[in-house]
């Protein structure tokens, strides 16, 4: 029973994770990012080349490599895009995610790399005499000092208010000396820094890496910001753990025989989310998003 | 001119060029008799039936839709448990459910099944419109690709009846470029006259003002509804020669970046034109096969890495969307030859929601008569 609920909790606030990252690019400038999935394959290649690397190694070149890149798809593709409709950067993102998958393919190759997981966090911690997963653990913490982090940038510093001031109205914010590129810059620096995040803990789960590893995370965060309600970050947040929640819950409750079916059931409900309530479950401020 | 004769033109003016010029590439290309660009226009002609009815939705409503991958996948599968040869049904799909296993009989030609699986598409998609067509957009486009992620969990997972992971066989490879350059033609024709029809006018009105055209007495849901079906049935026909094309096949074929090579032909050749649908086919299809050659090494004695067919095709999109985000075409329409076109060029395009000559304006249209 402890061990379900945390499951249940690790698996909601690793999806929280992985949505927080996309939905901070939908609120400042209504871009579904395809190529937020390619990041979390980018950080996971880092992590094969590095896996040899003292740990301070891995884990920071890690996350510069993911920022780097999302770094450079601002600069080269959505830049030049900025103001086109939401459509059309969806199309784009979908565009630089096919670009950076076989770009991977090309260079570091079409087949599975292995990362090996560290005995530490694959190993059980006795709690209440239930076994439960160091990972999992660590995961939650991890999620809550994020979460934590973020709320402190968000409120208290130069670039939070920024970055908010920025989601409200962009145009409005501009006039009042918001530089609009350093802005949108530093969210995908932070993107980049929660895709890495996310990959860490994804794939030391896994133990591998493929070029396609990205696809179930970007959907996963797709449905995630779905939920939350496309303008706010307490939306995506709350989404993306109820989300997780309710995977990992269906997972554990589903019969055998529909378990495998289990996407097909969370994607009818962002269908039936969509059509009755198109601003998510926590709507905005703001006019819905046409 | 005649009033007559210039609505003749009007009328037929891109269909009949379009159908020609693909009848003469046809033709050529059988006469010239290489087996290898034989089966690449054979693949081109079956793309533009796809993407021909994408267009039919996404097109005339301008509604982006990233779930019609779910109609090609569906129309594949059905047309492939309709006509794989009954004895070998039999031993590929033992665990075949009580209530299918009437279509272990089954043997169809690949004509009526091919109906049948657009039939199939039509089905689906119009239980799903009432809820997909409130929607426009972003929220759009999201809930049309949940329907993607729906259908391809069913299809990877249902084993029973769709094998699953494991490679669909058994398909008879029965099209060749004859009978898919005579359905492409189809498609287009289909889809000119749904364009020109009322419904089809009234979508392209939504598709430039919703509002404005709701207040006219548009009911744009109900008109959605229609392309949308439509279009469905088009995209299952063009997965059930598709699925005889290539005749062994599994559900990851039908996803992400099979729907990306179609967004890219559409975007490419200008969303909302029928013309640019064909141009976009064209370009992306050749464009793809000569970089998937070089791959293999197959051309110029080039071994290109694997990947760089999609990464050329991504890198042509993107651009495309910087420089030109209309696309070739601007979602225009092909001009009427000189006899029929107006003294007075051009007003601002767009204005035209019939889709034949947009490049004209209408007032100088109506002083032509």
């Amino acid at each position: 029973m402890l061990q379900d609920i945390v499951n249940i909790v690790s698996g909601g606030s690793l999806y929280c994770l992985i949505t927080l990252g996309l939905a901070l690019l939908v609120g400042l400038m209504r871009l579904m990012n395809f190529a937020y999935g390619e990041l979390i394959m980018v950080g996971g290649f880092a992590m094969y080349l590095l896996r040899d690397e003292p740990f301070v190694v891995f884990v920071g070149g890690t996350v510069v490599a993911v920022v780097v890149v999302s770094l450079l798809t601002e600069r080269i593709a959505f830049r030049p895009l900025r103001g086109a409709s939401p459509v059309t950067l969806l199309v784009a993102s979908l565009a630089v995610s096919i670009m950076l998958q076989n770009g991977a393919r090309m260079t570091v190759g079409p087949e599975s790399r292995g990362v090996p997981p560290s005995d530490w966090l694959q190993q059980g911690v006795a709690i209440g005499g239930a076994q439960v997963p160091r990972l999992d653990l660590v995961t939650i913490a991890l999620a809550a000092a994020t979460l934590a982090g973020l709320t402190l940038l968000m409120r208290r510093t130069e670039l939070g208010i920024q970055l908010r001031a920025a989601a409200e109205d962009f145009e409005m914010a501009g006039l009042l000396g918001v530089r609009a590129n350093a802005v949108i810059a530093s969210a995908f620096a932070i993107t980049g820094v929660l895709a890495a995040l996310v990959t860490l803990i994804l794939i030391e789960d896994q133990g591998a890496v493929t070029a396609t590893v990205g696809t179930g995370p970007v959907l996963i965060a797709f449905v995630g910001v779905v939920l939350g309600g496309m303008r706010s970050l307490v939306g995506a947040t709350l989404g993306g753990f109820l989300l997780g929640a309710a995977t990992t819950a269906l997972d554990v409750m589903l019969p055998n025989e529909l378990s495998p079916f289990r996407d097909a059931f969370v994607f009818a409900a962002v269908i039936a989310v969509l059509a009755f309530r198109p601003e998510g479950l926590v709507p905005g401020r703001a006019e819905r998003l046409a | 001119m005649s009033g007559l004769a210039l609505r003749t033109v009007r009328a037929v003016w891109v269909p009949v060029v379009l159908i020609g010029a693909l009848l003469l590439a046809a033709a050529l290309v059988s006469a010239n008799g290489d087996l290898v660009i034989e089966r690449t226009a054979t693949l081109l002609a079956i793309n533009l039936v796809i993407a021909v009815a994408f267009h039919v939705f996404s097109g005339n409503s301008g509604v982006l839709s990233f779930g019609h991958l779910a109609f090609v996948a569906l129309g594949a599968y059905v047309c492939a448990l309709l006509t794989i040869p009954a004895n070998l049904k039999a031993s590929l799909f033992p665990d075949m459910p009580s209530f299918l296993v009437w279509i272990l009989d089954v043997e169809m030609g690949l004509l009526p099944a091919a109906l049948l699986a657009g039939a199939c598409a039509a089905l689906l998609a119009l239980v799903v419109a009432p809820t997909l067509m409130r929607l426009s957009g972003l929220p759009a486009g999201i809930s049309t690709l949940a329907l993607l992620v729906i259908v391809y969990t069913v299809l990877l997972h249902w084993e029973e009846v769709t094998r699953g992971s494991s490679t669909m066989i058994g398909v008879p490879p029965d099209v060749k470029l004859g009978g898919a350059t005579a359905v492409a033609c189809a498609a287009i024709a289909i889809a000119w006259a749904y364009q020109r029809s009322r419904a089809g006018l009234r979508l392209r009105a939504s598709r430039e003002d919703e509002v404005a055209a709701a207040a006219l007495g548009v009911r744009v849901a109900a008109d959605r509804t229609r392309a949308w079906v439509l279009s469905a049935f088009l995209a299952g026909v063009g997965g059930a020669f598709y699925a005889h094309f290539i005749t062994t096949f599994t559900p990851s074929e039908f996803y992400l970046e099979a729907t990306f090579m179609i967004i890219a032909m559409i975007v490419v050749g200008g969303l909302g034109s029928l013309t640019g649908t064909v141009l976009g086919v064209v370009l992306i299809t050749v464009l793809d096969d000569v970089l998937g050659r070089m791959q293999d090494g197959g051309l110029l004695g080039l071994s290109l890495p694997a990947g760089s067919a999609a990464l050329g095709v991504a890198i042509v999109l993107l651009a495309m969307l910087v420089k030109r985000p209309d696309g070739l075409t601007g979602g225009r329409e092909l001009p009427l030859p000189p006899p029929w076109r107006p003294a007075t060029p051009a007003g601002t395009g767009h204005a035209d929601a019939g889709g034949s000559g947009d490049l004209e304006s209408a007032p100088s249209i109506s002083s032509a008569r």
